[in-house]
């Protein structure tokens, strides 16, 4: 028999959700949420999953301007106070702001609805990296494109001007910066870590130098301050001075920057990119909608526009039972997992069945790590004219001397679809302590990417006794700053996650790859689900079960597409320019 | 013509829960009908290989996965859809009624460079049920609307009974194919 009548169009009113009583609600769908809700709904959970937004992604969506504004801003949701329930006690389900400090001008942009900008950018995914292991293991690759990111640039405070990072053995010979001398110690070092990393090589670098800091090997090897600085920074992706570090914890050590600089160069050439980095194609929204899509064709159900009203918990004893949705109605689940914007009232948060002693304790929220500060540029011109998507560090104390962070900056351009053709949206965040030194110092990088070329106009600093960073009038790495178009500035806190029966995973940290959140996440579910496989191979779309999805077969189809070097029909839509995408699928050979 | 490269057409399916989607779709590509009903689980995409004049074409056929439901679909589904196939029941009015929204969504989601010019194919689909005796939408009002909405091809289907699903889809990749063509112009 059919189903009853439970169809909807996009302007009715919603049905009751169907069934009442799952395994597991997740409310917000941003990376963690989404991966979660993937896995669980391979792994045969029953789950449903909510956002209060009209979008997917939360904090990684990739949103128009305007969108972006009103996502910054927007107060927590509104809680009715008088909820009432015979059954249960409803308990109001608060939230916090993530974001502060927003700053955006000019309000008004034309054009709006074609821009596709990154709420947690700048991010990239590394072809060898965690996350594209887990889109190939889950089968989520299938749903997504990407184009390489052509270019990785370092600022020269020295010079004021961008220079190409010698990532490759490749790159390095192309170098025109480098001294043979410097060519030949890069080359040598690079090597030295390779050999390293064979197997039969094994304790090449001492041990000792293994639990060292990075730097001081890189000084040990006797490499010169320019390439030090191109490893520690535009490599090894470290965020805080190492040269001068606050804090020993600030500190990478030299295994820890030995396994970046690995993973870099397994990056390198995978998929056949241009580079080591990989763009999703419309943005970092992408991402969580790929993971929601494989966890609906798992079973979850999924609910957009839908705030909870408040936690439903059994009368006397306090424990959690569920939600009561907006829309009035009750769901009953086992498991919670929410956005980390939300706060839960403690008497609710401690009652985790079978909990192990040590993760029952972690309130909601948990501590705040620290801050990052955000920000958006939409430019007329590209900040390298051979260039279309491009990174650029700059290292700590390049800017000024009292920058010690790494600031990241990510050139995108249409051939990604998240701006027009002929314009390029511009990514920047650098780890601080307070907004207005975090703000400082964006506003320091993008005066120093965006400054006139009119003479007298280089009084930029990010102190308040300005440095002086005349720059050299060097050609096309500065962008008349009237091609600067809109800019957004924010500051957004980084909070841990915590495992409880109420779960909330963390917010989106200041790295440039999505492999800590990823790392995280995989531990949450496998602290959700004690024995469970974290996407057993088999879930992927080759799975033999799945006699509905014909899924796999396009990952033949599309590899084969794609060594013919042809960009394909699936990725037509308006404004994607030209450039090879590249596709991520499982390497057969 | 080994050397020309094998065209990927983007097809997705919408329309109201229970309409048929999933049924049209394995009817098509796997020849199959289920008569049991469960809200879609496990449907991802399909992929169909066609021939159509001197080129070779591969459909790929993309299920809502259920995310219709609760009108839960997001951007990245509509992304890049070479044609758009939208499904009605002739046995229930408010599934045709839904039509509009389902359409107006599609373009507003997509955002295709001419919005005028994106092909539609709208399928009148369980012709087959009571004999046709239950059926609430005529043939008329059917295309009526797709007079109005700038002659949207329509046809009428039984995935149950394997009634023009070939007809529809081949026309579907036709469309998919030219409306493709001319985007690379």
């Amino acid at each position: 028999m059919l189903e009853p009548e439970t169809s909807s169009s996009p302007a009715t009113e919603f049905p009751p959700v169907e069934p009442t009583n799952f395994d597991m609600i997740i409310v917000g769908t941003g990376l963690q949420e989404s991966i979660i809700a993937a896995a669980a709904s391979t792994a045969g959970k029953s789950v449903l999953h909510l956002d209060p937004n009209p979008f997917y992604g939360s904090h990684f969506s990739s949103l128009s301007p305007s969108d972006l504004s009103s996502f910054l801003r927007s107060s927590p949701p509104y809680c009715s106070p008088s909820l009432l329930s015979d059954e249960y006690d409803a308990i109001p389900l608060s939230a916090r702001p993530l974001y502060s400090d927003v700053e955006i001008s000019p309000e008004e942009l034309e054009n709006c609805r074609r821009f596709c900008l990154d709420v947690s950018g700048p991010r990239v995914l590394f072809c060898a990296d965690s996350a594209i292991e887990l889109m190939l293991k889950s089968g989520v690759s299938h749903y997504l494109e990407f184009k390489s990111v052509d270019a990785s640039l370092i600022y020269e405070a020295e010079s004021g001007n961008l220079s190409s990072v010698p990532d490759s053995r490749a790159a390095i010979f192309k170098d025109r910066s480098l001294g043979l001398t410097e060519k030949t110690q890069l080359m040598k070092f690079f090597k030295l870590v390779q050999e390293h990393l064979e197997e039969e090589n094994e304790g090449l670098i001492s041990e000792e130098d293994m639990e060292s800091p990075f730097v001081e090997f890189l000084t040990k090897m006797r490499l010169p301050k320019k390439i030090k600085s191109i490893i520690l920074y535009s490599i090894a992706l470290a965020d805080y001075d190492q040269e001068n570090a606050e804090t020993g914890e600030d500190l990478l050590k030299t295994k820890d920057g030995i396994n970046r600089l690995a993973l870099y160069h397994s990056s390198i050439g995978r998929f056949n990119a241009q580079s080591a980095m990989l763009y999703p194609m419309y943005g970092q929204g992408e991402l969580p909608q790929a993971f929601c899509r494989r966890a609906a064709v798992k079973g979850c159900i999924y609910v957009l526009r839908m705030p909870v009203a408040a936690l439903l918990a059994e009368k006397g004893t306090g424990l959690y039972k569920g939600v009561k949705l907006k829309s009035g109605q009750d769901l009953l689940s086992s498991q919670l997992v929410i956005d980390p914007r939300f706060v839960v009232p403690p008497s609710l948060a401690l009652s985790r069945r079978g909990a192990s002693q040590e993760s029952s304790q972690d309130p909601i929220p948990a501590a705040v790590k620290g801050k990052v500060a955000r920000g958006i540029c939409i430019t007329r011109l590209s900040l390298k004219s051979d260039a279309s998507n491009l990174l650029i560090v700059f290292p700590p104390r390049s800017l000024c001397p009292e920058q010690a962070t790494s600031v990241r900056v990510l050139q995108l351009s249409g051939n990604v679809a998240v701006c027009p053709p002929g314009m390029f949206v511009t990514h920047l965040s650098t780890l601080c302590h307070d907004a207005s030194q975090g703000k400082r110092l964006l506003t320091a990088a993008i005066d120093a990417l965006f400054r006139d070329t009119m003479p007298g106009n280089s009084e930029t600093s990010c102190s308040e006794n300005p440095e002086d960073t005349s720059a050299s009038e060097s050609d096309n790495m500065k962008v008349h700053s009237s091609a600067l178009l809109w800019t957004a500035l924010y500051i957004q806190e980084i909070t841990e996650g915590s495992v409880q029966t109420i779960s909330s995973g963390p917010s989106p940290d200041g790295n440039l790859s999505y492999n800590d959140l990823i790392d995280v996440t995989k531990k949450m579910f496998q602290q959700l689900y004690p024995g469970q496989e974290f996407f057993p191979e088999k879930a992927s779309s080759e799975d033999p079960e799945d006699k509905n999805s014909d899924g796999g077969c396009r990952g033949d189809n599309s590899s084969e597409k794609n060594s013919d070097g042809g960009d394909g029909g699936s990725g037509s839509g308006s404004g994607n320019g030209n450039g090879n995408s590249v596709g991520v699928y499982p390497e057969y050979l | 013509m080994s050397t020309r490269r094998r065209t990927l057409l983007k097809v997705i399916v919408l329309g109201d829960s229970g309409v048929g989607k999933t049924s049209l779709m394995n009817q098509y590509v796997h020849k199959k009908f289920s008569q049991q009903y469960k809200a879609t689980i496990g449907a991802d995409f399909v992929t169909k290989e066609l021939q159509i004049d001197d080129k070779l074409v591969t459909l790929q056929i993309w299920d809502t996965a259920g995310q219709e439901r609760f009108q839960s679909l997001g951007v990245a589904f509509y992304r890049g859809a070479d044609c758009c196939v939208l499904v009605y029941d002739v046995n229930v009015m408010k599934s045709f009624d839904s039509l509009d929204n389902w359409h107006d969504e599609f373009l507003k989601q997509a955002n295709p460079p001419d919005p005028k010019a994106f092909p539609f194919i709208l399928l009148g689909n369980k012709i087959d049920i009571d004999g046709g005796n239950s059926r609430v939408v005529s043939e008329k009002k059917a295309r009526d609307w797709c007079a109005s909405r700038g002659n949207i091809p329509y046809f009428e289907t039984s995935a149950k009974e394997n009634i023009r699903v070939d007809d529809a889809f081949l026309c579907i990749a036709k469309a998919a194919l030219a409306n493709e063509r001319e985007q690379d112009m």
